[in-house]
């Protein structure tokens, strides 16, 4: 395949460098002040992907499965801790959303691979990993989000379920319900529009590399409905785990936004 | 056993042992023993930044103390299933939030086998004889959503209802109402505490007052008579 692809050669990519003088001249021209943040960006994304390129053709030629398995881990502590700090002010927001990023992620990828839908080799594990990833990495980010403005906003109608004597999960559930809707609702609506707004990556990816349409869309599908799976676990179980660290001993719902009561003496 | 083990009083509704709560290193609560009253309705009042909600809200362990023993009924507070605790001490909420759509599922939010006569008869307690059941409840005016949510709390027969400032986003007409509701629930046998920064307002319900000042019981007695200054 690599061989047939129709890659750009390093020759290719110092001429793209035009594209850049061309973004560098319209910052210049128009004053933008924006020039040394563009020729940053350019040459970061250079560095980075040149990184990335070195790691992963090392991972793949010399550190096998395993390797590949603790990339992922990585990508999983990255995403628990973006996500988590979406909701800065939620108790041990990092590390509801890591756990529930890195179940989601190893139940997503622990079907694809068992029924055999996607090859287990580090050259699909990390880019597909990365994908599921991604997706519950957001998903998780909305929801805690959510369940943070709930508990804070909502703490009038939470405590006045709890006064009737619910548990704190029945006094709770309308607002995890709403935080688990409005957080599904991009992976919904990206996966009812594809193909007809964008050509998504993977398929995208596989095109340019000399697949056939037909067989492009096939991977795509996949990608599609392991995203749907990872975005509803991710979201329902950072919901869960928030929902735990929000209410105290004797069913109490901690102050958001303000520090506990702490002890005198 | 130490004597802070045991209260004074094991008869009383609620008895207060040095009870303290600080919170951000603030004292918003210190050292309050009293106790509170069976069948009574007995009014916390103070200005806002008192400590008086607090308070309110250490009764049915919506807040935990920082030092202190609270019993209810001569029990340690905590000894009791939360659940159970709060199923016998309801609360309103200042806000009177709506929970359900509609005023049948308002009602019985808590209490969900409940007949349909039985929410007729709440409603009749708090006075909202004619409201139709299936009525959305976004639609009732302030007064008649408080007495919903006295109703809403009424429906799950607790012993103590803890009512936080129930009329004061009231007007005065509404607020009549529902203190003319409260006192015959108190009428009835029902144990009341309110919380009220107007101590004519608490006059008119209650037969007996606890004066807060900066987290500090400053006085005690008939609201009529107690000292309470505003600044």
């Amino acid at each position: 395949m690599g061989e047939t692809a129709n890659i750009p050669s390093w020759l290719g990519v110092a001429a793209s460098v035009l594209l850049v003088l061309l973004a560098l001249s319209v910052s210049v021209r128009y004053r933008l002040g924006l020039t040394r943040e563009l020729a940053v960006a350019a040459v970061r994304a250079f560095v980075q992907l040149l990184a990335v390129g070195a790691l992963l053709l090392i991972v793949f030629e010399r550190g096998g499965l395993l390797a590949a398995f603790g990339w992922l881990a990585i990508m999983v502590v990255i995403g628990g801790f973006v996500a988590g700090r979406r909701a800065a002010q939620l108790p041990r927001g990092v590390h509801s959303a890591m756990a529930a990023i890195a179940i989601a992620v190893g139940v997503t990828l622990g079907v694809l691979l068992a029924f055999r839908v996607v090859a287990a080799t580090p050259e699909v594990v990390i880019p597909v990993g990365g994908m599921v990833v991604s997706g519950a990495m957001a998903a998780s980010a909305l929801t805690l989000r959510r369940v943070q403005e709930s508990a804070r906003d909502q703490r009038e109608r939470v405590e006045a379920r709890l006064s009737l004597g619910l548990t704190t999960a029945e006094a709770f559930a309308p607002e995890e319900r709403e935080a688990v809707r409005t957080a599904l609702i991009p992976a919904i609506d990206s996966t009812k529009v594809v193909g007809l707004i964008s050509l998504p990556g993977a398929m995208t990816g596989l095109i340019l590399a000399g697949v056939a349409p037909l067989d492009a869309i096939r991977y795509q599908i996949v990608v599609m409905y392991m995203l749907l799976s990872a975005a509803s676990l991710a979201s329902f179980l950072s919901a869960k785990f928030a929902h735990r660290s929000l209410f105290a001993d004797g069913a109490r719902l901690v102050p958001i936004g303000a520090s506990p009561v702490t002890m005198v003496r | 056993m130490s004597p802070l083990d045991q209260p004074q009083a094991p008869t009383e509704l609620f008895t207060l042992v040095d009870v303290c709560v600080v919170r951000d290193g603030k004292q918003v609560l210190s050292h309050i023993t009293d106790h509170f009253h069976e069948g009574h309705a007995t009014a916390l009042v103070g200005p806002s930044g008192s400590g008086k909600s607090t308070l309110l809200r250490l009764l049915n362990r919506l807040e935990k103390p920082t030092s202190g023993r609270i019993y209810f009924q001569g029990a340690p507070l905590e000894n009791l299933d939360v659940h159970i605790l709060r199923r016998r001490v309801g609360l309103v909420g200042q806000q009177a939030v709506m929970l359900a759509a509609t005023v049948e599922q308002e009602v019985s939010y808590g209490s969900p086998d409940l007949s349909e006569a039985a929410v007729r008869h709440l409603l009749s307690r708090v006075k909202l004889d004619d409201l139709p059941l299936d009525q959305s409840t976004a639609a009732l005016s302030g007064g008649e959503r408080q007495r919903l949510a006295l109703a809403r709390a009424l429906a799950v027969d607790p012993q103590v209802l803890l009512l936080d400032e129930p009329t004061s986003s009231l007007d005065t007409k509404a607020a009549e109402a529902v203190d003319q509701v409260i006192k015959d629930l108190v009428h009835e046998g029902l144990s009341v505490v309110l919380v009220s920064h107007d101590l004519d307002r608490a006059a008119a319900v209650t037969d007996d007052a606890l004066v807060l000042d900066k987290g500090t019981l400053v006085d005690r007695g008939d609201p009529r008579s107690v000292r309470y200054l505003v600044e």
